[in-house]
């Protein structure tokens, strides 16, 4: 047990010093709340304005939500691996004879704590301000979809960070590219249904899609584990193939650092 | 005496784009347990590829070193927990938390609980004398300060041997001064058993160090005490001239065959230069006439004593910041 939790500290402290760090910084307010909030209230505005039913509004509550933890993953893990290693913060990490891959769980765990309090404000903003109405009976198999969600998108963000540490400040771009089509593509505010078949099957491939999908009609027609197993399954056997590759290539990067003396270049 | 790190024919070669460079060119050091041993070298040397090996973040082409006794590729996790790395002119940590957020969480990679972190981060913290700017954020600490953080955070794992690489690395005289003064402290009370420091700064060595080594080019090419070094060029002789005039190239100088090596400063007067000279036998007359007939004027001429410095002239021929 203490071996365990021993193995589990640098996870614990990197996840601490990240909410440390951000109850110190005040903007996550403006940025992770209201501009959410305004986009959410505009589209359930024009959703009112086409006399959609009332679950949209539930659907779209949880369409936001769900998007802040993917930003979550792009801008809090994979560029923070790289910035990481800017400030040789990553080198003394490494000195301390830690598995790299305990920080990312630090830096995910800590993202998703900090991103969840922000989703819950978002919840209850759609449910006091906007009225959204969710079935109390789907909430279990929501969690459960919820959880495995996060950890199939915490596990791409293993992947990108592994991508950041090889193309350094261009990383960024890669965040640019994956992060709007992504959430278009996933169908934060509409059913993907709208698309047309293949892109609806490429977006199928997306955890985040599941992932929506799942928690929506869990919340919002109370669909229950008898219809939502594939949700499941699909996002458990995406995070098993995600979880060990990412880790395995993240452990190769640090490698190929120490050999070809990338850890210590920093300016490329 | 025990052996704290040893080198064996050490090679670290980086691919560029111009083909292949050898940053370290078989580089055999014995660095004896309980001292403070200084890696003194001019820009490029090697001395960061070399300190980066033997803290194991960096690999070796060829070759071998131990730390501790341990192998620093087959047994890097065994050399890592007896070891730290301490940069100068770096800033890890996070800067909106405090010095002592920063400290404790390093604390904790160290296997060191919540609780015992902070009695750790406490200790440290007295030892060092942070308690002013504990408080205080990384990003609003100076220079001086963030170099007492680091050191303070290369000692939280009570590492046997200690790696500074250029501790006083942009700090100004009197900081540079407290942080030397802290280094021969950890030491001198135990605290550390063996330090390695680099340096480029010849009174630092001189002043800190037991034992020195001279790279240059990748390789070793002096290695003693202080005292012993000295000794090899004691035969030598030095002088100081002040130069005006003709502000060229005194390559000229080493036409004379007495002349080994020279160094110009300039000096804080406007249009007037120091030229430090070491040569294998009193032959002052001629320098100065030779410096006379190319237009320059020797304003002041003093012998000087043997300096770690004029080693160094010696063996590379021209000063380490040049
Ligand atoms: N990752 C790398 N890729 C290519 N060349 C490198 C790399 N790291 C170091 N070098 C080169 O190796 C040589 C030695 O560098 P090193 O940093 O060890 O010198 P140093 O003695 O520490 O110098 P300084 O006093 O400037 O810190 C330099 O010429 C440097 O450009
Ligand atoms: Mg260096």
């Amino acid at each position: 047990m203490s071996r365990i939790l021993d193995a589990l500290r640098p996870a614990y402290a990197r996840a601490w010093v990240r909410i440390r760090g951000n109850m110190r910084v005040k903007t996550w307010l403006l940025w992770e709340v209201v501009l959410p909030t305004i986009f959410m209230a505009s589209v359930i505005y024009a959703y009112h304005n086409l006399d959609a039913p009332r679950i949209f509004i539930g659907f779209v509550v949880v369409g936001t939500m769900m998007m802040n933890f993917w930003f979550n993953v792009l801008w809090g893990m994979g560029n923070v691996l790289y910035w990481e290693k800017e400030t040789g913060n990553l080198e003394v990490y490494l000195l301390s004879n830690r598995p790299i891959y305990m920080l990312l769980l630090g830096m995910a765990l800590g993202g998703m704590l900090n991103t969840g309090i922000r989703s819950l404000a978002i919840l209850l903003i759609g449910i006091l301000v906007f009225g959204a109405e969710f079935n109390a009976a789907g909430l279990l198999p929501a969690t459960l979809v919820f959880l495995l969600t996060l950890a199939a998108l915490y596990s791409l963000g293993l992947m990108f960070s592994s991508l950041h540490l090889v193309y350094g400040r261009k990383g960024i771009r890669i965040n640019e590219v994956l992060g709007d089509p992504i959430s278009f593509l996933s169908g934060q505010y509409y059913p993907i249904s709208v698309f047309p078949t293949l892109l609806q099957a490429v977006a199928s491939l997306l955890p985040l899609t599941i992932g929506l999908d799942g928690v929506r009609r869990a919340l919002l027609l109370g669909e229950g584990m008898e219809n939502l197993y594939i949700h499941l399954a699909g996002l458990g056997i995406m995070t098993l193939i995600l979880l060990p590759l990412g880790i395995w290539i993240l452990n190769r990067m640090v490698e190929k650092g120490r050999r070809d003396g990338r850890l210590i270049m920093r300016w490329l | 005496m025990e052996t704290a790190i040893k080198t064996i024919d050490l090679v670290r070669e980086f691919k560029t784009s111009k083909g292949v460079f050898r940053a370290l060119d078989g580089v055999n050091l014995e660095i004896p347990s309980g001292m403070i041993y200084g890696l003194l070298g001019p820009n490029g040397a090697g001395k960061t590829t070399l300190i980066r090996i033997l803290s194991t973040l960096l690999l070796p082409t060829s070759g071998d070193a131990y730390v501790g006794g341990y192998h620093v590729v087959r047994e890097a996790s065994k050399v890592r927990s007896i070891i730290n790395l301490v940069s100068g002119g770096e800033r890890p940590g996070y800067g909106i938390l405090t010095t002592r957020e920063n400290l404790i969480y390093y604390a904790m990679l160290y296997g060191y609980s919540r609780r015992e972190a902070e009695r750790r981060v406490e200790e440290v913290s007295q030892l060092i004398g942070l308690d002013e700017f504990m408080n205080k954020r990384l990003n609003e600490l100076s220079t001086g300060m963030v170099q007492k953080y680091s050191l303070a955070r290369g000692l939280l794992n009570n590492p046997r041997i200690l790696f500074l690489d250029e501790p006083t690395l942009g700090l100004d005289v009197e900081n540079a001064r407290s942080i030397r003064r802290l280094i021969r402290r950890l030491v001198d009370e135990g605290y550390i058993e063996t330090i390695l420091l680099t340096s480029h700064y010849m009174h630092e060595v001189e002043e800190l160090c037991d034992r020195v080594a001279i790279i240059h080019r990748g390789r070793i090419i002096e290695e003693g005490t202080v005292e012993e070094l000295k000794e090899r060029v004691s035969s030598h002789v030095i002088y100081e001239l002040t130069l005006q005039g003709s502000n060229g190239n005194l390559d000229f100088l080493r036409e004379l065959d007495s002349v080994i090596g020279y160094k110009v400063r300039l000096s804080n007067v406007p249009g007037e230069a120091r030229l430090r000279i070491i040569m294998a036998y009193e032959d002052i007359s001629r320098v100065i006439s030779l410096l006379e007939r190319k237009m320059y004027r020797v304003r002041r001429i003093v012998r000087d004593e043997i300096s770690l410095e004029d080693v160094f002239l010696k063996l590379v021929g021209r000063g380490l910041d040049e």
